[in-house]
């Protein structure tokens, strides 16, 4: 009667959940950011998307039978990590540049670590880097959204060549570099010219990387994660704060040629880095103070970068530096036991 | 007020919590362990083949920190022998075989009437009293009751805490004894009281358990010795009824780490505690019966018993039904901190006051097949612990016998709630490497030379 039964440690009842369980909720909020990028970029939203999801997959059921270690697929972290480099990438890349870009973030990224939980960059983000690094022009090429007329005369718009879906355009990230550069001059591009977009912005009707552009739709997949508990308030409210408070600073020694904060906060990746990508929990710190060290120091080198820096966005770099600095911050907030310390 | 941390799973007391408490025959064969407590271990005082009778001296020690054993029936000590002891593995136990002419013991609740009244007792008395009745925490910790309410005038004690959060799931024999048994409680918080010279009295009980609330306001009104006692709602979450985490939420006091409460003038007691002590004092009975919960989906009759210490946990499964064909764990205590047994032999000590047998069903689908997958450092169980520790640095420290990396996350602090094993994601034994762990520290210091 008694062969069924089972020893083990307390407790003896868990919470219904698991890792699988947690990525799926990290699917789920990136929803309404997939759907809006194949409502703005169609076609090439659908091949850039499926071809990560494919390499990242594939590289990862590779990397396991190679290391001879047990199928890893089951957690959904290769999906995620694909779904948030490809949120991460210009529409107009090449397939192959994807698959390049995916084994990267799997194999260099997480796998050479150990696998989920080991490595110490977000795996998206070292996909991304090492894509920016090889290839710079392909990585800074944007298309203008699907839904906007092609006559509509378009921010700093380029025209390229005579088919619609050829027309570039400079992110309103990439125009608030161009106002600052003119500052020295006192001619050219204005802020304003980018301020005026915000609407577009937050829609995401603007060009940009496939993920990145709807703030709206990014918004409504943090909510989601923090109504479910599945990440913590912590890091985007510190990515958000110090973003917007290093802008504003900027803005009002000159409104004319520093864009509005709030234009920072919607453009550009720092809503999809605050609430998607600095919060991956392997690679951010585990307690509280040192999430929003972690966190105000993803959203202030991404304004330094933005300001002060070469490249007109900087998420992907001030992530992967925060990333860098992790276990230290955790070394440094270890946490006091309720009651002090016992007395050695 | 309340604690940092802490979790809220499913508690389950609808199985048992309407079951009145119910005497159960005696059983043919008892099992008394000579180790019930923590301190110093009892000497058997009896031979094989000597007759016993219920209360008699059957086990003492000499340290101060020990707890004496006595025959909870009539019968014959058949040996003193080997029994299965569900934290210690295997201990010394005086086995006895009833006679027949056995009657069970009856609660003595219905004795304590409004009337009552501490004054008739002095502190010694007391004291004497709870020693020689050999009472222990009944809540689970099994420190001896008598070393606590020793007065020390170098610290004295400013607040009694009688504890009725009961906040294990499934468990209910304290929630059924603050309403059959109220009085008696609190007449133990007044002895208690009144042998530590202390007058605040606080009586915590979780805010889900409304009508136990309500006994101890009527009761408190109605006896005029006790108008001062505070009764405290507490919030339910888990664990409450810690000591540490009740005291936080009633007196909003840290316990020091390492410490103990009497450090910060806090004595914190069960009320089956309580009621042991009321009982030991006024009718100077030793605590030889306890009730015990026996419930859980595994089993077919959940409900609560007042039954002999040493009884087998079989015997009170069969009492409530018998285990049903599904069952996979028998839990000595609640499924959070309770020990798995695989032993139905196992006899209950003083402070078992729960069986909990799970089936796959409560265990969760996914638990039982799921193997632990890598941390991914999600921190839900540093945001959970109640103590502020960061569980998954010293269970990995553990894992990779790095103890000294361990105690720097001050590991010695944990109290073994178990909420971050609970919320673990990946379904790592966090708590249970920081056990190992911390019983590993313990062997190595006793190792090394000074």
């Amino acid at each position: 009667m008694l062969e069924n039964i089972k020893v083990s440690h307390s407790p003896h009842i868990r919470k219904h959940h698991s890792t699988q369980s947690v990525m799926l909720d990290v699917l789920i909020a990136l929803v309404p950011a997939l759907i809006a990028a194949i409502i703005f970029f169609r076609m090439r939203a659908v091949f850039v998307l499926g071809t990560c999801i494919v390499s990242c997959v594939v590289v990862e059921a590779l990397c396991n039978i190679i290391c001879r270690k047990l199928n890893s697929l089951g957690d959904l972290s290769a999906v995620v990590t694909a779904i948030i480099l490809a949120f991460s990438l210009p529409p107009t890349l090449p397939v192959w540049a994807c698959v390049i870009g995916s084994g990267f973030a799997i194999i260099i990224g997480k796998m050479v670590f150990g696998g989920l939980g080991s490595n110490i960059f977000n795996p998206a983000m070292a996909g991304r880097c090492f894509l920016t690094a090889c290839f710079g022009t392909m990585m800074t090429t944007w298309t203008v959204p699907a839904t906007i007329d092609v006559n509509m005369p378009k921010v700093g718009q380029v025209q390229i060549a005579s088919v619609p879906a050829a027309i570039t355009q400079a992110t309103p990230l990439a125009l608030s570099k161009e106002a600052l550069k003119s500052r020295a001059t006192d001619n050219g591009t204005k802020a304003e010219s980018v301020n005026s977009v915000f609407s577009y912005l937050f829609l995401g009707e603007v060009g940009g990387c496939l993920g990145e552009t709807s703030a709206l739709a990014l918004l409504i997949g943090g909510l989601y994660m923090l109504l479910k508990g599945t990440i913590s308030y912590i890091i985007p409210a510190a990515v958000l704060i110090s973003a917007f408070i290093l802008a504003s600073i900027g803005w009002l020694i000159d409104p004319q040629y520093y864009i509005a904060p709030w234009v920072h906060l919607v453009g550009g990746g720092l809503l999809l880095g605050a609430f998607f990508i600095a919060t991956d929990p392997v690679t951010a710190p585990l307690t509280k103070k040192g999430m929003w060290i972690f966190g105000a120091g993803v959203g202030g080198l991404t304004m330094l970068i933005r300001i002060v820096g070469e490249y007109p966005e900087g998420v992907m770099f001030a992530v992967l530096l925060m990333n860098s600095v992790s276990p230290l911050i955790d070394r440094f907030t270890k946490l006091t036991p309720t009651g002090g310390r016992v007395n050695a | 007020m309340t604690f940092k941390g802490g979790v809220h799973p499913p508690d389950y007391k609808e199985l048992s919590e309407n079951a009145p408490i119910k005497s159960v025959p005696v059983p043919k064969q008892l099992a008394v362990m000579l180790s019930q407590h923590i301190g110093a271990i009892c000497k058997p005082l009896v031979n094989k083949k000597d007759k016993v009778v219920a209360g008699q001296l059957i086990g003492s020690a000499d340290a101060f920190v020990s707890a004496p054993v006595h025959s909870p029936i009539n019968g014959t000590v058949k040996d003193i022998a080997l029994s299965s002891h569900p934290v210690l593995g295997r201990a010394e136990a005086i086995i006895i075989d009833a006679d027949e002419d056995n009657q069970a013991k009856q609660p003595c609740a219905d004795k304590f009437d409004n009337s009552f009244s501490p004054d008739r007792f002095t502190p010694e008395q007391i004291f004497e009293s709870v020693r020689n009745a050999g009472i222990v925490g009944m809540g689970g910790a099994g420190f001896p009751t008598n070393v606590k309410l020793k007065a020390n005038p170098n610290s004295p004690i400013r607040a009694v805490v009688i504890n009725g959060c009961e906040c294990e799931p499934f468990i209910t024999c304290d929630y059924r004894i603050m309403l059959e048994w109220t009085n008696q409680i609190i007449a133990g918080a007044l002895l208690a009281a009144k042998a530590l010279n202390c007058r605040d009295i606080y009586i915590g009980v979780e805010d889900n358990k409304p009508k136990a609330v309500d006994a101890f306001r009527q009761a408190v009104k109605n006896m005029p010795a006790a108008a001062e006692i505070e009764v405290v709602a507490v919030k339910t979450k888990y664990p409450q009824g810690g000591e540490r985490q009740l005291i936080k939420s009633i007196l909003d006091k840290d316990v020091p780490a390492g410490g103990i409460p009497p450090m910060i003038g806090v004595l914190v007691d069960n009320v089956a505690t309580a009621a042991a002590i009321a009982e030991a004092v006024v009718f100077g009975a030793p605590l030889t019966y306890r009730p015990v919960t026996v419930s859980g989906s595994g089993v077919k009759e959940p409900g609560n018993f007042y039954a002999p210490v040493g009884m087998a946990a079989g015997d009170l499964i069969e009492l409530a039904g018998g285990l049903t064909d599904d069952a996979v764990k028998i839990i000595l205590g609640g499924p959070m901190m309770g020990f798995a047994v695989a032993d139905l032999s196992t006899p209950m000590t003083k402070t078992g006051g729960a069986i909990t047998i799970l089936t796959a069903k409560e265990i969760g689908s996914i638990r039982m097949e799921a193997k632990e997958t890598p941390c991914i450092r999600c921190g839900r169980c540093v945001e959970v612990c109640p103590v502020n520790l960061n569980p998954t640095k010293i269970a990995h420290a553990v894992k990779h016998n790095l103890l000294e990396m361990a105690e720097s996350y001050h590991m010695s602090v944990c109290i073994e709630c178990g909420c971050c094993s609970y919320v673990c994601p990946a379904d790592i034994e966090v708590a249970g490497l920081i056990k190992t762990g911390k019983i590993l520290a313990a062997r190595a210091k006793k190792l090394m030379p000074k």
